[in-house]
């Protein structure tokens, strides 16, 4: 079995916005919260985060803005909108939706 | 939407911020791999080298990752688009790298421009509708169009009457006629332009006086006393600015007025008036129809648009035409926007025929860039294998066409800058030329300069003129798929196809300067010519000027006691004036004329013998008009008084007249005739014959490019005309140019209402009408040069890009042993019939535009030109196919066939 798993399509924004309804964070600070909060399954791919980052920013789901890390870096900050925090329970309950029907017809096909 | 929207403001805001944006992208993405170098360090205790290392490969390049998050951004359209420095830098470094094709694009565009732009701003000014006034814009003229006809009917006392008291849909109806007077100023006396204006026409202007009042309603009652309003101007100069100046009284001609108000600084008001009066004519004393003429304005009433007002004064021209057949059965009474009555702005129609103008001045420039186009084409497809390679290592389609449309702008720019410095210099001049010559008629509010719309619509030629030569050419070149490119370049070198659409415009451009080059420098050289004519009499030392009477106009229509009461005031008083003049110390001789030497009438004439008709210049003058000139008698003898007498009939002609019309030798005695075509379409109107008992040199430059330059002279006794012109000889040239001031105060003393205007010397107006001849030959010989220049460019072009289009096959045919003079002769063929076809598409197009002028380089000697033009396009068509033939013949066979 795989240890690590890559993210499926479309999973990533909302990863990063259930990541943000914690605490805003930079973009490395999300990426190993994910990390972290999957025990080390899913890793993000640099070259998805950022443009994802953006994307999300350009929709108006986050807002950056530039701040000093814990370790006393200059480091930007995402932060969800309320856009965003709507955006990410919708997206969850839709995530659940589907991961249970998928769930049903694993079961169905195996009994 | 409001969603669409925000996102879109964040883009533009991203865009425009990109700089910054990109920066703290970098910045974001170098602290990510900072931080994992660290925790590598922590944990797995690596060197700070080796960690930084490890980071930097688990994160891949910076900078994919920036161009990767642009795209998410929204921005990658707009970033292929988006121009760069860079491009511009490429765009410069491409004028310098082709000197010749960039001077000879930027001179054709630059002229185009200029004219574009320059005649945008004067139409532009022509047709801007809004008076600087309160509420201007709702100020109309209301004037009487002639049905059928350019100019409206002015004598409309009767009209405005019944306006004033029916029209509901304008609010004070005011009138005004212009005037010239004899008034005495600081400087001595001037004729000045006053305006008789209705009071209700300060009601319209809404502009408070500085001091006093303005014109009442009563000022205008007859036997009111007179009155008058100064302008700032007048008021400072006259006055000195003097605050008690209210109850002065200024004499104006016959009349001394008493001073009620001043106007503030810059009040012009109705044209360019300095002085206004009470319009005092009573339209009872005139006929329907008749009386001065008088212009018509007034405010919309409240709430009400001027096709409101044009709807209710419809139905009343439609009443007043039923009722008066005789004088209105073809008036169609119009309401205009203000300015529109000054300006010639007529009628819509007229607008909608001006702004079609306006634009199709812009067609120049998209003629002279198809043209440009075709130059750079030929360098576009020069660059195929470049722009190829770059296809292929990733350059995006639009990034290439974006970067080309840059270039082609930076050509464009740069000739739009030189092209609106000769505009704004021409406007300027203009405007100057204008106010100097048209005696205060050139509008207040009328400025001739480059106005904000003109720049908008440069910037749009521009544009435009950067899509026809940069992304035309650009989309042919990379339209081609990249695979079947790449494979082009390498089997045969970078070759492009020029289909059937190039040689059409090989044709059409031969044909172009075929038919309009020999007109465009027929008129340019006659009026070159005509600008460097000596005067060829005594110009330094004469003074020049027509004399008339105020007010003279207003009783043209008076009953026929009154008119010849008149008559014999201007006769007696331009008599008296004369005689005065004589008695004059510096003076030496003076005749009165119907015209000066230049700006003699046309007429039509026939010939005793050969019953031949021709067209002629005349004049009516006083029978010592040569001695005063100095214009020497070549042959038989000057006029005497008994030539004045009915049935005399003798004519002097000029030397050109008796050469180009009578075929030169002894005219003397010969007798010619004036035929005026019979309005009504019959018969011709003949004069009674004239003997010809003189000849003179010619003399006085003929002001334009008519070729008609035979000249007659007529002898007249002094009678009664609307004004005469008086042609004074001093005795040197100081005298004569400082003569006009003294001249003013001979006929004021005369007589107060005698004016003289249009006082110079005859010098000065010679000089006048050379500098407008010498205007006229530099604009046409530049337009011409440019047209030339661009048309022998395009077709050296097209006829070389033929040619080394097929330079492989001359190269295989030498290979295999052909004649290079069959070669020569095969790429020739096509190059001539091409040519051949311009050259017969552009004879025909030549004589068509002939037939049309009437006047034209076929009709003259300028038919020579057509042969010239036809010459040179074939020289440059040939040479142009000549030199990249020969090129391709000193290829080595081996070589071309190496290419393969």
């Amino acid at each position: 079995m795989a240890t690590k798993a890559d993210l499926l399509q479309g999973t990533l924004d909302l990863l990063i916005l259930k990541t943000l309804t914690l605490e805003p964070l930079h973009g490395w600070g999300i990426s190993k919260r994910i990390q972290q909060m999957s025990r080390n399954v899913l890793e993000v791919n640099q070259g998805s985060l950022y443009p994802a980052l953006y994307r999300l920013e350009d929709r108006g789901l986050i807002k950056a803005a530039w701040g000093v890390s814990p370790e006393g870096r200059r480091a930007k900050f995402y932060t969800l909108t309320a856009a965003g925090r709507k955006a990410a329970g919708e997206e969850e309950a839709a995530w659940q939706l589907f991961t249970t029907a998928v769930n049903h017809v694993l079961k169905s096909a195996t009994a | 939407m409001e969603f669409f929207l925000s996102r879109w403001v964040r883009r533009l805001r991203v865009l425009r911020e990109h700089r910054r944006v990109e920066r703290e992208m970098g910045e974001e993405m170098r602290l990510h791999v900072a931080m994992e170098a660290d925790e590598l360090m922590r944990e797995r205790g690596l060197s700070s080298e080796e960690a930084h290392r490890q980071a930097m490969i688990a994160f891949g390049g910076v900078e994919r990752h920036i161009a990767d998050a642009r795209v998410s951004r929204g921005l990658g359209v707009l970033d292929r688009m988006r121009f760069s420095w860079l491009d511009v830098k490429i765009g410069l470094r491409m004028l310098a790298k082709y000197p010749g094709l960039s001077l000879v694009s930027v001179i054709g565009m630059s002229v185009a421009i200029a004219i574009g732009a320059g005649g945008f701003a004067a139409i532009d000014a022509l047709m801007d509708p809004s008076v600087p006034l309160d509420d201007g814009e709702r100020v109309v003229s209301l004037q009487n169009n002639i049905e059928g006809r350019d100019n409206p009917q002015r004598h409309a006392l009767h009209d405005f009457a019944v306006w004033r008291t029916e029209l509901k849909s304008i609010a004070d109806l005011a009138a005004f006629a212009i005037d010239g007077r004899n008034v005495v100023t600081p400087s001595g006396i001037e004729v000045i332009e006053v305006a008789e204006m209705t009071a209700s026409g300060f009601r319209v202007a809404r502009v408070s006086p500085l001091l006093g009042r303005t014109l009442l309603d009563d000022d205008e009652r007859a036997g009111a006393p007179p009155v008058v309003v100064l302008g700032y101007d007048e008021w400072q100069r006259r006055f000195h600015a003097d605050p008690s100046v209210i109850g002065s009284t200024v004499r104006m001609g016959t009349t001394v007025h008493t001073v009620v108000g001043v106007m503030p600084e810059g009040f012009r008001f109705p044209v360019n008036q300095r002085y206004w009066v009470p319009l005092r004519l009573n339209a009872l004393n005139f006929p329907r129809g008749g009386g001065p003429e008088i212009y018509v304005f007034g405010r919309l009433a409240d709430d009400v648009t001027i096709e409101g007002a044009q709807a209710e004064l419809t139905t009343l021209g439609r009443r007043m035409a039923a009722e008066y057949p005789d004088t209105h059965e073809l008036l169609r009474p119009v309401v205009l926007p203000y300015t529109y009555a000054f300006t010639g702005v007529h009628s819509p129609t007229m607008g909608w025929v001006l702004r079609g103008f306006q634009l199709a001045l812009g067609l120049l420039l998209v003629v002279v860039a198809v043209n440009v186009a075709v130059l750079v084409y030929a360098r576009t497809a020069a660059r195929t294998s470049e722009i190829v390679v770059r296809s292929a290592l990733g350059a995006a389609r639009t990034r290439i066409v974006a970067q080309l449309f840059a270039e082609a702008v930076v050509l464009s720019a740069i000739a739009a800058a030189i092209g609106l410095g000769i505009a704004a210099f021409a406007l300027a001049r203009t405007q100057a030329f204008l106010e100097a010559a048209s005696n205060n008629w050139v509008p207040f509010w009328m400025q001739l300069s480059l106005s904000p719309s003109a720049m908008l619509y440069t910037t749009g030629l521009v544009l435009v003129a950067g899509v026809i030569v940069g992304v035309f050419p650009a989309l042919q070149v990379t339209g081609r798929g990249l695979q079947a490119s790449l494979q082009q370049i390498s089997t045969r070198g970078s070759q492009m196809q020029l289909g059937p659409v190039w040689t059409a415009l090989i044709v059409a451009q031969v044909a172009l300067a075929v038919a309009a080059l020999p007109f465009a420098g027929y008129i340019a050289g006659n009026s070159l010519k005509r600008s460097m004519q000596q005067p060829n009499y005594a110009a330094n030392e004469i003074v020049q000027g027509w004399v008339s009477l105020e007010g003279d106009e207003a009783l043209q229509e008076a009953d026929s006691a009154t008119r010849h009461a008149i008559e014999t005031r201007v006769v007696s008083g331009t008599r008296e004036l004369l005689r005065r003049i004589e008695t004059e110390p510096m003076v030496s001789a003076v005749a009165y004329t119907s015209a000066f030497p230049g700006a003699e009438e046309g007429a039509r004439i026939e010939v005793d013998t050969s019953g031949a008709r021709h067209y002629v210049r005349t004049t009516l003058s006083d029978t010592d008009m040569f001695a005063v000139l100095g214009v020497p008698l070549l042959a038989g003898r000057a006029f005497t008084p008994a030539d004045t007498l009915p049935n005399a009939n003798t004519v002097i002609v000029d030397r050109v007249f008796a050469e180009q019309i009578l075929g030169g030798g002894n005219v003397l005695g010969r007798r010619i005739r004036t035929v005026e075509r019979n309005a009504t379409g019959g018969a011709d109107d003949a004069g009674p014959w004239l003997e010809i008992v003189g000849v003179v040199r010619e003399f006085g430059r003929q002001p334009d490019f008519d070729p008609a330059n035979a000249k007659m002279y007529l002898p007249t006794a002094l009678r009664y005309a609307f004004s005469t012109g008086l042609t004074i000889r001093l005795d040197n040239a100081a005298a004569a140019a400082s003569f006009g001031q003294r001249l003013r105060e001979l006929a004021a003393a005369v007589d107060p209402g005698l004016r003289m205007h249009q006082v110079s010397t005859a010098a000065d107006a010679e000089r006048e009408s050379q500098q407008s001849l010498l205007a006229i030959a530099i604009a046409v010989a530049a337009i011409t040069g440019s047209v030339l220049l661009l048309s022998a460019a395009g077709i050296y072009a097209m006829m070389s890009f033929t040619v080394v289009r097929r330079r492989r096959e001359i190269g295989i045919r030498t290979a295999l042993g052909a004649q290079p003079r069959r070669i020569l002769s095969g790429i020739f063929a096509r190059a001539s019939a091409q040519l051949g076809a311009g050259v017969a598409g552009g004879l025909l197009l030549a004589i068509a535009i002939d037939r049309a002028m009437g006047v034209g380089p076929l009709s003259g000697r300028g038919v020579l030109l057509i042969p010239g033009v036809v010459a040179l396009v074939l020289i440059i068509g040939l040479l142009a196919a000549l030199g990249p033939a020969r090129r391709g013949l000193a290829v080595s066979p081996m070589e071309t066939l190496r290419e393969e």
